[in-house]
C-alpha cells in the first residue's frame, strides 16, 4: 500500500537537552506517526517565518504508536527525533518550547527493511546516527519475541555498537538496555567502551563472532557509512546504510538530494556464489587492504576496477536507506 | 484535505485567458519545483492549481550536477541540479499517463543544446494528448552547453523560439531569464518570433561560499537563486516587461503568498508561478489562489483583469524612460 505523507501541526511534547549540543524533541504527531517505519524521515520547519528558509530533515529516534487505550500523551502518536546543532537551523531549534506547534511533513522516503536469511542483525551507529536505529533495534527485537519460543535461536539476534568522541556523545544507551540491547561502545578518547571507533567494534565482532548471517545496518558520518560498506563487502554481507544530503522538498520533485548510485544497482556487482566461511579467512584490523580481500571477493574486483557507470538516486525518494553496494562510495 | 482549496461556487472568477490558452485560476506551479507532478500526488489536490509546468525535459535522459546541488541563502536557496530529467521517451510513457489524469492543464518545459532540439520536442509533444503546451527554457544557468547562451542574446531566443513557433501550433510560452542587461528586448525578440506569452524570472546566477574550507558549496560552483530573495527583481522585470510587449506576461520569483502572487499582477502579469515556495509548503499554490480570490471578494473586484498591470504610477514619479 502506497503511504502518502502527510502534513501537520505537531505540537511538541519535550524538548531536552541530552548532551553539550545534542538535543531530543517528541513531537504529537499521530496520522505521521501510525505510518512511520525506522529509518524512513520528517520535513520539518523550525519556525513560521521565511528564515531560515528550508525546512529541516530528521530521522525518527522512536515511534510511539498511537493506542487505543489513551493513558499518556505518548498513546497517542509521537515521534521523537535526535539533532544535534550543526548550523543555524538546529541553533534555532534550541530554543523552541514544549507546547509550541510545528509544521511537519512525512513520514518521507524508504526505511529499513529486514535484509534476507538474517540470523544477526548488528547496528552500527556513530555519534548522532544512533538515533534512527534505536527503533529499528526496537521493532527487530519485537519481531523476534513474536516468534514462538521454539525457534528462538533461529530468529535473528539484535547487536548494537556505537561509537563517539566522548561519554557525553553516547546516545540512546537507555533506551536500548530497556528494549533488550546491550549495546557495545568505543570512544574516540576511550571514556566509555573501547577506545577507538564503532567500525573497529565492528570488525572484532566479525571477526570474534564470525560473520555468517550476519546483516549490517548503519547511520552516522559519511566516512564510517563508507568504511562500513567496505567491512560489508570483505565479509560478504548485506549492509544497510542512512544516507543523508542537502534537501530541500523532500518527496523526489526538487532532485536536490542527489547521490551517486551504481548504474545498474544492485546488479550492478555480482553475487558470489557461496558466501565466505565464516572464520575461514580472518583479517586483522588494520591489514585489510585490497589484496587481503578472500577469494570469494575475486569476481567482485574487476566490476570496481571499471570506469564505474553511476546514476544520481533522490536520498528523499530511493533512500535514505540504501544497500551499501547500490552507492558509488568517492 | 482537498476540498478547501479552489474555487468556491459563488464568488469573483480567477478564470484567465493566457493566450489561446484558457486557465481556471492564474496560479501555476513552476518547473523544477514539482517534479512531474506525481510527486505531490496526495499531499497536494493537482486540480486546484490553473497549470503544472513539468522539470525541464530534453530528448535524451540527463544525469544532472554532481552535489551538493543546493545550499540555503537568506530568504531563498541556491540550486544547480543540472537540469537532470528522464528524457522524452521515459517522460511519454512513464510520467505523462499520471499528468493526464492531473484535472490541471499540463506545460512542459523544454530545453535543448541547439535551437532544433526544441523543436523537435515541441514538435514530439504537440501531438501528446494532455500536453496544453510547452515553456521554452532559454535560461537555466547551470548549463554550460544549454539554455544560457540562447537566453542572453535577443538574436538567439528569437530564432530558437522562431523555429518552436513553425514546429508547433499549441500554446507557447518562453521562460526569460533575468541575467541579461535588458529584459524588454528579450522580451520583444520573443514576442516577435511567435510567443504566445513570456515567463519571468528564472533564477539569478549566484554563489555560496564556506569560509571555513573556502570551496563553494555547490558542486557545479555556482547555481540560481530563488526564494522570496530575488522578488523584487521579478516584480521589476515583470513590470518592465509588461509595458512593452502585447503577449500576456507570466511573472515568477519568490512568490510565497497571494499578496506577493497579488503584486505581480499588479506590475503587469496576467497568471504567475509559484516555486520554491512549494518546498516549504507543499499546498503554497492552491493557499495562493484561495488569497487571491478572498482578496478579489474584499476588494469588490470580479474579474481578474481588472488587477492586471494596475500599478499606479504617478507621472512626475520614477525616472524618465
Amino acid at each position: 500500500m502506497k503511504i502518502h505523507p502527510r502534513e501537520v501541526k505537531a505540537r511538541i511534547l519535550l524538548h531536552r537537552r541530552m548532551a553539550s549540543d545534542y538535543f531530543r524533541l517528541r513531537l504529537l504527531c499521530p496520522e505521521i506517526a501510525r505510518w512511520a517505519q525506522p529509518g524512513q524521515f520528517i520535513l520539518m520547519r523550525v519556525n513560521e517565518l521565511r528564515d531560515p528558509f528550508l525546512r529541516r530533515p530528521f530521522g525518527f529516534s522512536r515511534i510511539f504508536l498511537p493506542k487505543g487505550k489513551r493513558t499518556k500523551p505518548e498513546d497517542e502518536g509521537v515521534l521523537e527525533i535526535y539533532y544535534k546543532i550543526v548550523g543555524r537551523g538546529t541553533s534555532l531549534m534550541t530554543q523552541l518550547r514544549e507546547g509550541q506547534r510545528l509544521d511537519v511533513l512525512g513520514p518521507l522516503g524508504k526505511g529499513f527493511w529486514v535484509s534476507e536469511g538474517q540470523k544477526r542483525a548488528i547496528l552500527i551507529g556513530g555519534g548522532i546516527g544512533i538515533g534512527p536505529l534505536i527503533p529499528w533495534a526496537e521493532q527487530l527485537q519485537r519481531e523476534r519475541r513474536k516468534r514462538p519460543p521454539k525457534s528462538l535461536e533461529e530468529s535473528p539476534e539484535v547487536f548494537v555498537l556505537i561509537g563517539g568522541k566522548n561519554r557525553d556523545k553516547i546516545l540512546g544507551m537507555r533506551e536500548l538496555k530497556k528494549i533488550g540491547c546491550e549495546p557495545q561502545v568505543a570512544t574516540e578518547d576511550g571514556s566509555l567502551g573501547i577506545q577507538g571507533l564503532a567500525t573497529d567494534l565492528l570488525e572484532r565482532e566479525l571477526m570474534t563472532q564470525g560473520s555468517k548471517s550476519a546483516s549490517l545496518y548503519a547511520c552516522g558520518p559519511m566516512p564510517m557509512l563508507a568504511r562500513v560498506a567496505q567491512i560489508a563487502e570483505q565479509f560478504d554481507l548485506p549492509c544497510q546504510v542512512l544516507m543523508e544530503a542537502r534537501m530541500a522538498c523532500g518527496v523526489g520533485a526538487c532532485l536536490g538530494c542527489a547521490v551517486k548510485v551504481k548504474e545498474y544497482g544492485s546488479g550492478g556487482i555480482p553475487a558470489s556464489p557461496e558466501p565466505a566461511a565464516a572464520g575461514e579467512r580472518i583479517v586483522p584490523a588494520g591489514e585489510c587492504g585490497e589484496g587481503e580481500m578472500g577469494s570469494a571477493k575475486e569476481s567482485v574486483i574487476p566490476v570496481i576496477a571499471e570506469v564505474p557507470a553511476f546514476r544520481y538516486a533522490r536520498v528523499c525518494k530511493e533512500g535514505p536507506v540504501f544497500e551499501a553496494k547500490e552507492i558509488l562510495w568517492e | 484535505m482537498g476540498r478547501g482549496g479552489g474555487q468556491k461556487k459563488e464568488g469573483p472568477s480567477l478564470e484567465i485567458k493566457l493566450g489561446p490558452l484558457m486557465l481556471k485560476n492564474p496560479v501555476m506551479a513552476a518547473s523544477g519545483t514539482f517534479g512531474y507532478g506525481e510527486e505531490y500526488a496526495g499531499i497536494v489536490p493537482l486540480g486546484n492549481l490553473g497549470a503544472i509546468i513539468t522539470k525541464g525535459l530534453s530528448l535524451e535522459p540527463r544525469k544532472g550536477n554532481p552535489p551538493p546541488r543546493l545550499a540555503e541563502t537568506p530568504s531563498g536557496m541556491l540550486n544547480a541540479i543540472g537540469l537532470e530529467n528522464v528524457g522524452l521517451k521515459i517522460f511519454l510513457k512513464e510520467k505523462m499517463p499520471f499528468l493526464r489524469k492531473a484535472r490541471c492543464p499540463v506545460l512542459v518545459n523544454i530545453f535543448g543544446a541547439r535551437a532544433e532540439e526544441y523543436a523537435e520536442l515541441a514538435r514530439k509533444l504537440s501531438e501528446v494528448e494532455g500536453v496544453a503546451g510547452v515553456e521554452i527554457n532559454v535560461s537555466c544557468p547551470n548549463l554550460k552547453a544549454g539554455g544560457a547562451i540562447f537566453a542572453s542574446e535577443a538574436r538567439s531566443v528569437h530564432q530558437v523560439v522562431s523555429k518552436v513557433r513553425r514546429a508547433t501550433s499549441s500554446f507557447v510560452m518562453v521562460k526569460l531569464s533575468p541575467n541579461v542587461a535588458d529584459i524588454v528586448k528579450i522580451a520583444r525578440a520573443a514576442e516577435e518570433a511567435g510567443a504566445d506569452a513570456v515567463s519571468l524570472i528564472n533564477t539569478l546566477t549566484g554563489l555560496a561560499i564556506d569560509a571555513r574550507t573556502r570551496t563553494p558549496i555547490l558542486g557545479n560552483i555556482t547555481g540560481g537563486l530563488s526564494g522570496p530573495a530575488i522578488k523584487p527583481i521579478g516584480l521589476r522585470m515583470v513590470w518592465q516587461a509588461a509595458q512593452c510587449v502585447r503577449i500576456p506576461v507570466v511573472g515568477m520569483g519568490g512568490i510565497g503568498s497571494a499578496e506577493d502572487a497579488l503584486e505581480y499582477l499588479i506590475a503587469g502579469a496576467t497568471a504567475v508561478q509559484v516555486g520554491t515556495a512549494h518546498f516549504i509548503d507543499p499546498k503554497a499554490g492552491m493557499k495562493i489562489v484561495d488569497g487571491i480570490q478572498h482578496y478579489m471578494r474584499v476588494n469588490d473586484i470580479s474579474n481578474l483583469t481588472e488587477l492586471i498591470g494596475s500599478l499606479k504610477v504617478r507621472r512626475d514619479s520614477g525616472p524618465v524612460a
